[in-house]
């Protein structure tokens, strides 16, 4: 049993075979669950054991499809970063997963859901492991159509169906634009495998590709332009967010967890295998201005991303469209970290993404309890709900302070390494996170005081689901630990990924001995 | 030749023209589904370059057989056959863009549904209500 290509075959599978087993059980909702539950639990235990193999491995896994190598076939080649983040997204999947069957109690179509739910599991565990260029245009493309369609599930609301018309519609163009960039990107370096492109790059050689034709240099400013539009439009960085404070508060909100929390991050990853795989380290003059360049760019407008997102945190009535301006502006914080090009950006960035995947989570699923409980998005008609929800509320109060920066919880750590990253380059750039996280400071206090302090509005009996509670509890727990744990996480973890990703050489050299054993005649 | 030339050269002009005119489309139609025909257009512009990127012209045409197998008539193929690579990543392409095509369509039913009209500047002033 090969770990690495079994991965995201699990989930596909699961979700191919989801409709008809629907209509053999006619729909049951208890046997439904339980069949998602054991589909994402399968692919967290797989993403385990995947987990422990590259952290005790040397060297980047490869996995050969059909058995052809790279250059002519697709290979899937998990290092230490992409293998952290598929334990991540594997595990908060299936927590989601659990916490929405009591959510979705009033709805119809959970076998749809579920369907859906779990092809955006496969999509993203694809981005995340492969090797090639071209299958993460793939991955992105499936990713984003179960979004798509999770974002319209209530398609019977006017908000819902308009969100994710626009969402679709934006994706749509910026996906066009990536598949471009790669016709360009094949054109000039014939090939489209990330370990041979970047030895096409670095001037080393590998097998059965010829050598580069034309100027380079042009080829490789247009593609990564292009190839970094279509990432800032995936990952909601101003001028292109523009979709997502509609398309994540109109989704059910397990959905909006897992689009805050995980999805987001497709953009993000796709850009750090981009700048540090491909085009990392030594560069020859020309293409170094053109990466130089591009950082600049990025971290630009992340850092007027993140700016802009704590403002208008703060003028916002609706409390998960708040939560949603608040992912624009971490996603800002990880543009930032990835443009500045050295090691210790990378780890912040990779660092903030595990904890802002899991303290968003929370914030969603907690305020999803509060949402369940109303029926209402609207903060002022949660008012007064704190004391009679304790749960909720513990679990809002801990992500909510988590967000913005407050010690001993884990955020804090991600934020103190990407402020000492950003030192480096800038004191401007270092004062963004400071000024931005005591705005939304202020956001949060004030749903926090409504919640607790506010009049009561409504009479609503409020009940705890028991599976919501644990889910919420778990979350919070997690969050306090790696708090406390931070600098063990970082040295054990987040250092060797890091190590591994920005040594493209070996990245290279492991996909090459597999090219070399094939028999050309 | 110059002929040869002549049309490679225009058919780019053509491709990039229409690429404009889909660009056009997206950004300054309202209606809905002059903006989804527009996308269409735009994703098969994009096609067509990637194809055109593994082409080459030659003539007069060969067919892309490999009559036997032996160094001379394997040198005459590689000189005259195309690049199928661009052409298998196209028709991938080509399939996705058909999957969010159909999303974006029942979408826009939808859409006609609840707001009874597709003019997006009607929609975006009733934009979000409940």
């Amino acid at each position: 049993m090969d770990v690495v290509g079994l991965t995201p075959v699990i989930p596909v599978i699961f979700a191919f075979a989801l409709p008809l087993t629907s209509i053999i059980v006619k729909g049951n909702r208890k046997i439904i669950q339980a069949y998602a539950l054991l589909g994402t639990g399968l692919t967290l235990i797989s993403a385990l054991k995947l987990f422990e193999l590259v952290y005790s491995s040397e060297k980047p896994l490869i996995y050969t499809f059909g058995g052809w190598t790279a250059p002519i076939g697709i290979i899937y080649e998990v290092d230490r970063t992409g293998a952290l983040i598929t334990l991540l997204t594997a595990a908060l999947m299936f927590l989601i997963a659990i916490y929405s069957y009591r959510y979705l109690e009033h709805e119809e179509g959970l076998e749809w859901y579920y369907t859906l739910y779990l092809g955006l599991e496969a999509g993203l565990l694809g981005v995340l492991l492969t090797g090639d260029a071209f299958n993460l245009f793939v991955m992105i493309e499936v990713t984003s159509i179960a979004a798509y369609a999770l974002v319209a599930f209530y398609r019977g609301r006017k908000d819902a169906v308009h969100a994710a018309l626009k969402y679709a519609f934006i994706g749509a163009i910026g996906t066009t634009m990536y598949f471009l960039a790669l016709g360009i990107l094949y054109g000039a370096f014939g090939t489209v495998n990330l370990a041979d492109l970047s030895a096409k790059v670095h001037g080393l050689s590998f097998p059965v590709t010829g050598s580069p034709v034309g100027n380079i240099v042009i080829a490789s400013g247009v593609a990564l332009a292009l190839a970094t539009w279509a990432f800032l439009i995936k990952a909601a960085i101003v001028p292109n967010h523009f979709w997502l404070p509609e398309a994540h508060p109109a989704a059910p909100s397990p959905i909006s967890a897992v689009l805050s929390g995980l999805v987001v991050n497709v953009g993000v990853y796709a850009l750090i295998r981009f700048l540090y795989t491909v085009y990392g380290g030594e560069l020859t003059p020309g293409l170094a201005k053109i990466v130089g360049t591009l950082g600049t760019v990025v971290i630009t407008l992340g850092a007027v991303s993140a700016l802009f997102g704590a403002l208008m945190m703060n003028a916002q009535r609706d409390v998960k469209k708040l939560i949603a301006y608040s992912t624009i502006m971490h996603m800002g914080y990880l543009f930032m970290a990835v443009g500045l090009g050295t090691q210790l950006g990378l780890q912040a960035a990779l660092f903030h993404i595990v904890n802002h995947a899991i303290a968003k989570a929370l914030l969603f699923l907690a305020a999803g309890m509060f949402i369940h409980a109303v029926g209402s998005r609207d903060i002022n008609d949660m008012a007064g709900l704190g004391r009679q929800m304790p749960m909720a509320t513990l679990g809002l109060a801990i992500a909510t302070l988590s967000l913005v920066g407050i010690p001993p919880f884990n955020v804090f750590f991600s934020k103190l390494l990407l402020f000492d990253a950003l030192m480096e380059r800038s004191f401007a750039l270092a004062m963004v996170i400071v000024v931005s996280s005591v705005t939304a400071l202020v956001a949060y206090m004030r749903v926090f005081y409504k919640v607790w302090l506010g009049k009561p509005t409504k009479d609503v009996t409020v009940k705890e689901p028991v599976s919501m509670s644990l889910v919420v509890l778990l979350l919070a727990a997690t969050v306090i630990v790696i708090g406390l744990v931070a600098p063990i996480v970082l040295q054990n973890y987040i250092e060797p990924a890091v190590a591994q990703t920005v040594n493209y050489k070996l990245y290279i050299q492991t996909a090459r001995e597999y090219a070399l054993r094939l028999k050309l005649p | 030749m110059s002929i040869l030339e002549f049309l490679w050269d225009y058919l780019w002009v053509v491709l990039l023209l229409t690429l404009a005119v889909s660009l056009y489309g997206i950004i300054a139609r309202p209606n809905m589904l002059k903006k989804i025909i527009s996308l269409t257009i735009l994703g098969d512009v994009v096609n067509v370059m990637v194809v055109f990127i593994g082409y080459r012209l030659t003539y007069p045409v060969v067919p892309p057989i490999l009559p036997s197998l032996s160094k001379e008539s394997l040198s005459q193929f590689v000189n005259t056959a195309v690049d199928p690579l661009p052409q298998a990543l196209v028709i991938t392409a080509v399939v996705i863009g058909m999957a969010v095509n159909m999303l974006l369509a029942v979408l826009t039913i939808q859409l006609y549904r609840l707001y009874g009209t597709l003019d997006v500047r009607e929609i975006a002033k009733r934009g979000g209500e409940e």
